[in-house]
């Protein structure tokens, strides 16, 4: 099967072999277990074992550092205001009636003065953060390992509407295009003398505002260049046709889907059971 | 003769159209032959190609009348997916029409589509890209493809479906001279072949005049000549009545025909062209070359130069090799070359879009390192090739004047230099109208005269004639002739060369990062090696002429039809 341009890994992986099924059950499960557990150790672990499987499957480490990059102000502004305002729900889950204090600002800061940072509440952002960067990075390891084409049978055989699974397909193709159209739109408008470097933010935002005239009607006269070449190869979203690529699933995908399911009820088993994954969970008990 | 497809009375209008786009069109297609269609912008070409695999009116809606049938199915009455296997369809835009992931998902998807049984899907797929000679690329991406091999694909795709009719609308327009080589080659190899009906839809009139069996000439939506093209391409006179161009054999067999030296018949391709010509009776007729003086040197420093330039891609793809050269004030350069030559490369470092990896570029005495995107702008004038990106204001006028408040200019200063450009560009009457609602010649034209309103020196066209018909391209190099007499540097890129010995004065030939040649227009034309280098073939009328310096024993270096044929003398002159 060759890669395509959307598989940005090139490595052959354990992952790039299973059935897209399969991986969409495991995007699933492990999406679940992350928003089920609260304890910042049992995320931390899940996205810490998501990360390495991205690596292990080829997903590359510059990728991972933009994830970060753009997910890091977020994720201050999280810790933040868990820190210093997620008071009662940790009082709640640690069974604690004072929280214990990390730092407090001091008195006569006008507004925030005296405000305090609690260690629970922070912990608490910092399942958060685990919490979507399990989610954010186990999207990848799905798509980046699988060709588009077999994501499309996958879904298909997944009982996804053919519709709904073509205009996936048909974005993932189409969002490169778009994206290099904006560049040379943007490359153009400063060619007419536009300096985006010097602009101020304001003046900046007008003239991508403006960008957006050219970049929508180009957009759409695409679009309905798209349609007409669609309706000349007969296509009309009906799931009644045929497949040049078969979908099976190899004993290690059902093993896989049953080691997944199997994953998802021992989590929830031991997290009822046993409070493995509750946000006291190692921490110390205040339950 | 079996009949394919047959067009009876047909006239179609758009939804909310003023006008009928078709009128009264009948039309009969035969198995086996290769109909060309030829017309001006707006002559309902692409819509009648539209109408065969029923897309117009069924997608579009609008009034249609009279009946076409294809493979004995009536358009009207059964749906574009069941006529999709009767008529393969391939469209301008390589970009668009790939939906594939790999070459071959995209010949399986209509296949599928049509609910082919996979068998036979995998059968098929070895079979059309032998056919296409694409064999080996299976599991290629179609987006890493050349436009010629993406035009390819595209057949591939069409040809699976075995359809009756294969109608391909301008498949060549986007391409560079070695694709557009591609994909006639490809064509006419499926004609012969395989006998595969074809309808092309195309403005390469010499390709047209060698390969198709019939042309038929459309105007505002009717059928004004139809026939071989041996009869269509030698009226002249009825093509330039149509704004259209014709091959430059029979314009050059024309002009000698009022010139009185009439032939049999005037003769539309190239080895019938050359044929002919030992019948002129050249000993006769023959007048002595033509001095043509070289240019002379400019006294000027150069306006632009690079030295030594050397440019290397992130991704390690050595686009630009130690390449020096100098471009002085007022001289119209044209820069020429197959795709990946280097061109683009080379006129972004002139914008500072791209820095020398080594080597310098100056724009007067100023290096480009030390000045920004915009501070060069001022200096030079870039028109894209999709002019549309350039343009995003309601009217006219604001999109002249909108660059230059940015640039510090005082309202009052906004005013005169918008009106002066708009005048200069005759666009003063349109100037409350929407860009948009102008014709694509008339938006180049927009966006030039909001370049203009900068007071450039120095003007790039990049690419200005691809997807234009004859008179939009030679509206467009009009312009460029306008502001080359202002006295403004003018640099063009084009494939076209075709379009420009009334233009240009000095040619550089890009090849493979390096500047192959850098000569005057005419000398440059007739290095056929040098140009075939990199996959561009010289105008007729230059190997018209250079197999007259062949047969007369001396050297005519002749590059436009009006040139050669003015090269003898006419019939009454020669019998005194």
């Amino acid at each position: 099967m060759g890669f395509s341009s959307f598989q940005t890994v090139t490595r052959d992986s354990l992952f790039t072999r299973l059935d897209f099924r399969t991986k969409l059950v495991m995007l699933v499960t492990i999406t679940l277990i992350a928003f089920t557990w609260e304890s910042p150790i049992a995320g931390g672990l899940l996205a810490l074992a998501v990360a390495i499987a991205c690596l292990l499957a080829g997903v590359r480490l510059t990728y991972l550092g933009t994830v970060l990059k753009v997910m890091f102000p977020f994720y201050i502004f999280l810790l933040l205001s868990m820190g210093f305002f997620n008071v009662d729900q940790v009082k709640l889950l640690t069974g604690k009636t004072e929280l214990t204090p990390l730092l407090s600002l001091p008195a006569s800061w006008a507004l925030i003065g005296g405000a305090t940072m609690s260690v629970e509440g922070t912990l608490y952002g910092l399942n958060i953060v685990f919490k979507t960067l399990t989610m954010v990075l186990i999207i990848p390891l799905a798509i980046f390992t699988t060709d588009v084409n077999q994501m499309t049978i996958g879904m298909v055989r997944a009982k996804i509407p053919y519709k709904i699974v073509f205009i996936f397909s048909s974005t993932l193709r189409f969002v490169p295009l778009l994206l290099g159209e904006v560049q040379s739109i943007i490359e153009a408008q400063r060619l007419r003398g536009l300096d985006f470097e010097r602009m101020n933010w304001f003046k900046r935002g007008r003239v991508y505002a403006a960008i957006a005239v050219p970049l929508i009607l180009n957009a759409l006269a695409k679009s309905q260049q798209l349609e007409i070449v669609l309706q000349s190869k007969g296509f009309s979203g009906s799931p009644h046709r045929t497949y040049l690529h078969e979908s099976t699933l190899a004993p290690v995908d059902y093993a896989l889907i049953g080691g997944f399911v199997a994953l998802f009820a021992g989590a929830i088993a031991v997290y009822v059971g046993l409070g493995v994954g509750k946000f006291y969970w190692l921490l110390g008990s205040a339950g | 003769m079996d009949i394919v497809a047959k067009l009876d009375r047909v006239s179609y209008q758009y939804p909310g159209a003023a006008a009928p786009v078709l009128k009264d069109i009948s039309l009969t297609i035969h198995r086996g032959e290769f109909l060309g269609i030829v017309g001006p912008t707006g002559a309902g070409k692409t819509t009648l190609c539209l109408a065969l695999n029923g897309i117009v009116p069924q997608f579009y809606g609008g009034r249609f009348f009279g009946h076409i049938a294809v493979a004995g199915l009536d358009t009207l009455d059964h749906p574009v997916s069941q006529l999709a296997r009767c008529v393969g369809m391939v469209f301008e835009d390589p970009e668009i029409q790939l939906t594939g992931t790999s070459v071959e998902n995209e010949i399986a998807f209509a296949l599928e589509n049509l609910r082919v049984p996979r068998a036979e899907i995998l059968a098929r797929i070895p079979r059309v890209l032998a056919a296409v000679r694409l064999a080996g690329f299976e599991q290629k991406n179609p987006q890493e493809l050349s436009g010629g091999q993406k035009q390819r694909l595209a057949i591939a795709a069409a040809l699976a479906l075995q359809p009756d009719l294969l109608v391909l609308d301008e498949p060549t327009s986007q391409l560079d001279p070695i694709g557009t080589q591609e994909v006639f080659a490809t064509v006419q190899a499926l004609k012969q072949e395989l006998g595969v009906t074809i309808v092309m839809v195309s403005h390469a009139a010499e390709e047209m005049a060698e390969f198709t069996d019939r042309i038929a000439l459309l105007s505002e939506g009717r059928l004004a000549a139809l026939g071989p093209p041996e009869d269509i391409y030698a009226q002249v006179d009825l093509l330039e009545h149509y704004h259209l161009r014709p091959p430059q054999v029979a314009d050059t067999y024309h002009q000698l025909d009022r010139r009185g030296i009439t032939m049999a018949a005037v003769p539309v391709t190239l080895d019938k062209g050359l044929a002919a010509l030992p019948a002129l009776q050249i000993s006769d007729r023959l007048l002595p070359p033509p001095e043509f003086p070289p240019p002379a040197p400019s006294p000027t420093p150069p306006i632009l130069s690079a030295q030594n330039l050397t440019h290397v891609y992130t991704s390690g793809t050595e686009a630009l090799r130690d390449v020096s050269v100098a471009i002085h004030p007022g001289e119209y350069v044209l820069i020429v070359g197959q795709n990946g030559a280097g061109k683009s490369t080379l006129v972004k470092h002139f914008l500072n879009l791209l820095q020398p990896t080594a080597g310098a570029v100056r724009v007067g005495d100023r290096d480009t390192r030390h000045l920004s995107v915009s501070d060069l702008a001022r200096s030079i004038g870039y028109l894209a090739q999709n002019p549309d990106n350039q343009i995003f204001n309601t009217t006219v006028e604001k999109e002249v004047a909108f660059a230059l408040p940015y640039l510090g200019y005082s309202a009052e200063a906004v005013k005169r230099e918008s009106l002066r450009a708009l005048k200069a560009m005759g666009l003063w009457g349109d100037r409350a109208a929407h860009p948009l609602s102008l014709p694509k010649g008339e938006r180049s034209r927009i966006v030039i005269a909001a370049l203009l309103a900068m007071q450039p020196d120095i003007i790039i066209f990049d690419e200005p004639t691809t997807g234009q018909d004859y008179r939009g391209a030679k509206a467009i190099l009009e312009v460029s002739r306008q502001l080359h007499q202002l006295g403004k540097t003018v640099i063009v890129i084009t494939h076209h060369l075709y379009l420009m010995p009334d233009y240009a004065q000095r040619a550089i030939v890009m090849g493979q990062g390096t500047i192959l040649l850098d000569a005057p227009l005419r000398q440059a034309y007739h290095q056929s090696e040098v140009l075939q280098s990199t996959y561009l073939v010289p105008p007729q009328a230059v190997q018209l002429a250079q197999e007259l310096s062949r047969l007369s024993g001396q050297t005519y270096p002749l590059i436009t039809p009006a040139e050669v044929a003015r090269c003898f003398r006419p019939r009454q002159e020669s019998s005194q």
